[in-house]
């Protein structure tokens, strides 16, 4: 029961932090960053191969690079700055020049080419068969097996969701996050008034970027494997599937997306009879995640929890002395 | 730095008053193309201060596309651009409106999911969270250069009589409450120079009047105002000198009354 608990718990952590990136790149300020997976898993690789031994040890069952055994946290907090760092070539080259639309294709087509150069290069990363053996954060030191370790795994990825949710939060309730939003709606407007659109989508995408690839340092330190099975392009649907239900731009919207699509939903569908050919469950949840998007899009278009309107304190009432039944209706 | 002009003389034309004052923006020779298409072709021009030049002619006469080119949100072909003695024409938009450089669109460009006061303060300079590391640092760096701007802000509502639409989606107003918000929008930088791409299109009657009034109260306030608009009437009323373009070219400036005298003109937009 509690390995069952703390795996959701993770899990849930994980994409808690996975939707409020892209609910910062997409809902806030309009990247539609279909290659968002690829930044959470060079986060869990870097981790990993930061944590691993060298390859030759473990009798060379498998082969990657580095190999450092570095001790927790070094790895956790490599892969959030390579999370950051990758974003800076993709960004120059995807949002300085692109439209949006092609942004995004160029994107979901980064996020294919990633898949497959990591897939048919064994040296460098795994390759299909991926990493296994990934030691957990201070295993050394405390037995990863236990009750209370994972429990502490746990808490201690929910803690690092939570802080991040306030930072972000920070972010969109600021004057900068009203930057965003006005980019959002109309970039060559907001440039005609100053606002550097490259630089701000630059920042959101590597601060984006950071933020997934801290999610994965937290889930291969959990599940201590990693392959190219686990990080390929539609797992990013699901994350925008989640933030366009829970409700774009708002923080707490894209929590109760994280929670409703990729754990509760995808939780909820091993409880199904088994039924039909192999394979048949899991097709059907493809199509009902699709369903899901057209659904919302068609009839909710702004999610469970719409971006709330920002209302300001009415003046006070000495400065309101004027001529406020001359207002045009 | 600033940079000398070595822009061609003015010439006199009939009716124009003879400049006083330096030219806040020179444009010289400024072409802009399109795939061979000579949208924008040879268009010298000086904008004086404390003025509102109207730029007319037929649609497809490069009116927008000069404007834009003027403000950096199209690259120049070839030209060059001198704004208040600098040479502005390799800066992008962004650093032209933050040196003063400010303009509007031909179609409505609100922040349709901001609320008008926040559409207003998405132009204000000068906001410490304006920044990642300002927002970072939380409410309390930046809560004072917010109830400044949100003060400035308040206003230009009551002087442009949308008090009441402060807190509504920009997206909900009429035609013509979206180009008041443009201009007022554009004001929150404190522009030098205010280009405006056809403010009175689509809008009622009622509100032309109030923008026309409103463009004449900001020039007598010391704005220099470019706008590109087909009301004649208020073209007319308010803008000296008055520029024509067509087929990508000036045909003539000055005054409205010595455009009128002028047979090729009349032939080729002021026709009636």
């Amino acid at each position: 029961m509690t390995y069952y608990l703390t795996t959701i718990l993770v899990y849930a952590a994980v994409d808690i932090l996975a939707c409020l990136a892209i609910s910062l790149q997409f809902g806030v300020s309009g990247i539609v960053n279909f290659s968002f997976i690829i930044f959470q898993a060079a986060g869990a690789y870097t981790a990993a191969v930061l944590s691993l031994p060298r390859d030759t040890a473990n009798g060379g069952f498998q082969n990657y690079i580095l190999g450092l055994n570095l001790s927790f946290p070094l790895p956790w907090i490599a892969a959030t700055v390579v999370g950051a760092v990758i974003a800076v070539p993709i960004g120059l080259v995807a949002l300085r020049r692109l439209r949006s639309d092609y942004q995004a294709i160029a994107m979901l087509v980064l996020s294919v080419i990633a898949s497959l150069v990591v897939t048919n290069t064994p040296a460098f990363l795994g390759g299909a068969a991926g990493l296994s053996l990934v030691p957990q954060p201070l295993s050394d030191k405390f037995n990863p097996y236990s009750d209370s370790y994972q429990w502490a795994f746990t808490i201690g990825a929910l803690i690092l969701a939570v802080i991040v949710f306030f930072l972000v939060q920070r972010v969109i309730n600021s004057p900068y996050g009203r930057s965003l939003r006005a980019m959002r709606e109309n970039e060559a407007a907001a440039n005609a008034l100053g606002k550097n659109a490259v630089a701000l989508k630059m920042t959101v995408f590597i601060a984006g970027g950071a933020i997934a690839g801290l999610s994965g340092a937290i889930l291969v330190g959990f599940i201590t494997i990693w392959a190219p099975s686990t990080w390929l392009y539609p797992e990013t649907l699901i994350l925008f599937a989640a933030v366009i239900v829970g409700g774009r731009g708002n923080n707490y919207g894209a929590v109760l997306g994280a929670l409703l699509v990729p754990v509760g939903f995808e939780e909820a569908t091993r409880y199904i009879p088994p039924f039909g050919p192999p394979g048949l469950i899991p097709a059907l949840e493809w199509v009902c995640i699709g369903g899901l998007i057209l659904g919302f899009l068609w009839f909710r278009p702004r999610g469970v929890l719409p971006e709330r309107r920002r209302v300001f304190p009415p003046r006070r009432q000495v400065a309101e002395v004027g001529n406020p039944s001359a207002s045009r209706d | 730095m600033p940079v000398e002009t070595d822009a061609d003389p003015v010439t006199p034309i009939a009716g124009l008053p003879a400049p006083d004052q330096r030219p806040l923006l020179v444009a010289q020779h400024v072409s802009r193309h399109f795939e061979g298409v000579h949208a924008v072709e040879d268009v010298s021009l000086d904008v004086l201060p404390g003025r509102i030049t109207g730029l007319i002619g037929p649609n497809g006469a490069g009116k927008s596309t000069f404007l834009a080119v003027l403000a950096g949100t199209l690259p120049a072909s070839s030209g060059s651009i001198i704004f208040d003695g600098h040479d502005v024409t390799a800066l992008p938009a962004f650093r032209r409106a933050r040196r003063g450089l400010v303009r509007t669109f031909q179609l409505p460009s609100e922040f349709a999911q901001l609320t008008v006061l926040e559409n207003l303060l998405a132009a204000a300079p000068d906001n410490r969270g304006d920044t990642l590391r300002g927002a970072l640092l939380g409410k309390r760096y930046w809560k004072g250069d917010e109830d400044r701007l949100v003060e400035q802000a308040r206003i230009l509502l009551d002087r442009f009589r949308m008090s009441a639409k402060e807190s509504d989606y920009a997206s909900s107003l009429s035609g013509g409450q979206k180009r008041l918000l443009e201009i007022m929008r554009a004001l929150m930088l404190q522009p030098r120079l205010l280009l405006l791409d056809e403010p009175m299109s689509g809008v009622h009657p009622s509100i032309i009047g109030d923008i026309a009034d409103y463009c004449e109260a900001l020039r007598d306030e010391g704005l220099t105002i470019l706008m590109v608009e087909h009301e004649l009437h208020m073209i007319e009323r308010m803008a000296n000198p008055v520029v024509v373009m067509a087929q990508g070219s000036v045909i003539g400036q000055g005054t409205m009354a010595a455009l009128r005298q002028q047979r090729e003109i009349v032939d080729a937009y002021l026709v009636g």
